[in-house]
């Protein structure tokens, strides 16, 4: 597991999103143990405090969850999942129409090239597969 | 904690630290950064008492440096200390003699983590592998404080990840770090708090994070924002 941080957003914030990003993407399963503070800041190479810092907004955030001294889990609430989903999939849509308004494309034209440019880009994923 | 408060210090006529503060926390990781020669390492060499200063105090957890200290703190120079002809064993054995805080065991470790021989001279190493036993003799002591100075000057970026790796690791954790470098961009996102200095002041001293959060700037960003004044 490695990340590429950039260094002018907060490292915690993009430590919350990568989280975000794995369950999004279901590589983080509900339910599963998440490595511990000082493994999360090894494997990612940050700084052990911001792992923490991560886990607690995290906690606060309701993507994870800590009962007594077991190592913390990953949500089963089915809302809080969705919501991640949905939260990525509408910040990519809110950047890709923002610079698609900057250059004055009509939507059927977006469309019809985002059909395309997807299926190509899906027939390569299964061709490598 | 480390306070370093108002600290001046010349050597002959020339003043290097021109009334010099800031605090380290334990638990943290603070790094010093400046251009060549705006008094970083006498900083260090003043906080290990190995230099007088003319004015100002120095104190850790609350206390001015004493004999028992050095059991509390440690300075990794940018130079090896040990003997050029000793075998790294030797120097674990010197060390050992020397203070009570030697962690043997984590010697052993940070051997296999380096991936050095014991029965090496510490003259036929290379450049890199005595930075890293240079490192080590300091790492594996239980000390509360480290101070370190410029540990990635001159080391190629494999060398320069595994230390890395070092400070995101529970070799560091819990510990309170001061580091000197002139390249922060590599440790950015590792380092908790950045103390800006020139011409022996401190310019700024400020939380990484905080600043990402408040300002959206990184500490490259602020830097070419005081430097270039």
């Amino acid at each position: 597991m490695t990340v590429k941080f950039n260094n002018r957003d907060p490292v915690y914030v993009q430590v919350i999103r990568h989280f975000k990003e794995q369950i999004a993407k279901g590589y983080f399963e509900p339910g599963q143990e998440t490595p511990s503070r000082r493994e999360l800041a090894n494997q990612l190479k940050i700084n052990p405090n911001t792992a923490q810092r991560a886990y607690k907004e995290m906690e606060e955030q309701g993507l994870i969850f800590t009962e007594g001294n077991m190592p913390s889990c990953i949500t089963k609430d089915e809302a809080v999942l969705k919501s991640v989903r949905e939260e990525l999939i509408m910040e990519a849509v809110d950047l890709f129409l923002g610079s698609i308004q900057s250059i004055n494309v009509p939507l059927e034209e977006v469309l019809e090239l985002v059909k395309k440019k997807h299926e190509v880009k899906s027939g390569e994923a299964e061709d490598s597969k | 904690m480390i306070e370093v408060k108002n600290v001046k210090k010349n050597y002959g006529r020339k003043q290097v630290l021109k009334g010099l503060s800031f605090t380290a926390e334990k638990g943290e990781i603070t790094c010093l950064i400046g251009v060549n020669g705006v008094g970083k390492t006498t900083i260090m060499k003043a906080i290990m008492a190995l230099t007088p200063i003319n004015s100002g105090e120095i104190l850790i957890d609350g206390e001015k440096i004493r004999k028992e200290s050095f059991e509390k703190i440690t300075f990794i120079p940018d130079t090896i200390t040990m003997l050029p002809q000793m075998k790294i064993c030797e120097a674990f054995a010197f060390m050992a003699d020397f203070y009570k805080n030697w962690n043997f065991q984590r010697a052993e470790e940070l051997l296999q983590f380096f991936k050095l021989d014991p029965t090496e001279r510490i003259a036929n190493l290379s450049k890199g592998n005595t930075a890293k036993v240079n490192m080590l003799l300091g790492l594996a002591l239980d000390a509360d404080y480290l101070l370190m100075d410029e540990p990635f000057s001159g080391i190629d970026i494999f060398s320069r990840e595994q230390i890395t790796e070092v400070f995101t690791s529970h070799l560091i954790e819990e510990r309170g770090v001061i580091i000197t470098t002139h390249e922060i961009s590599d440790i950015e996102h590792l380092i908790d708090k950045a103390v800006l200095i020139d011409n022996g002041e401190v310019i700024k001293e400020f939380s990484v994070e905080e600043m990402r959060e408040n300002e959206g700037k990184s500490v490259v960003d602020i830097m070419w924002e005081v430097y270039q004044r």
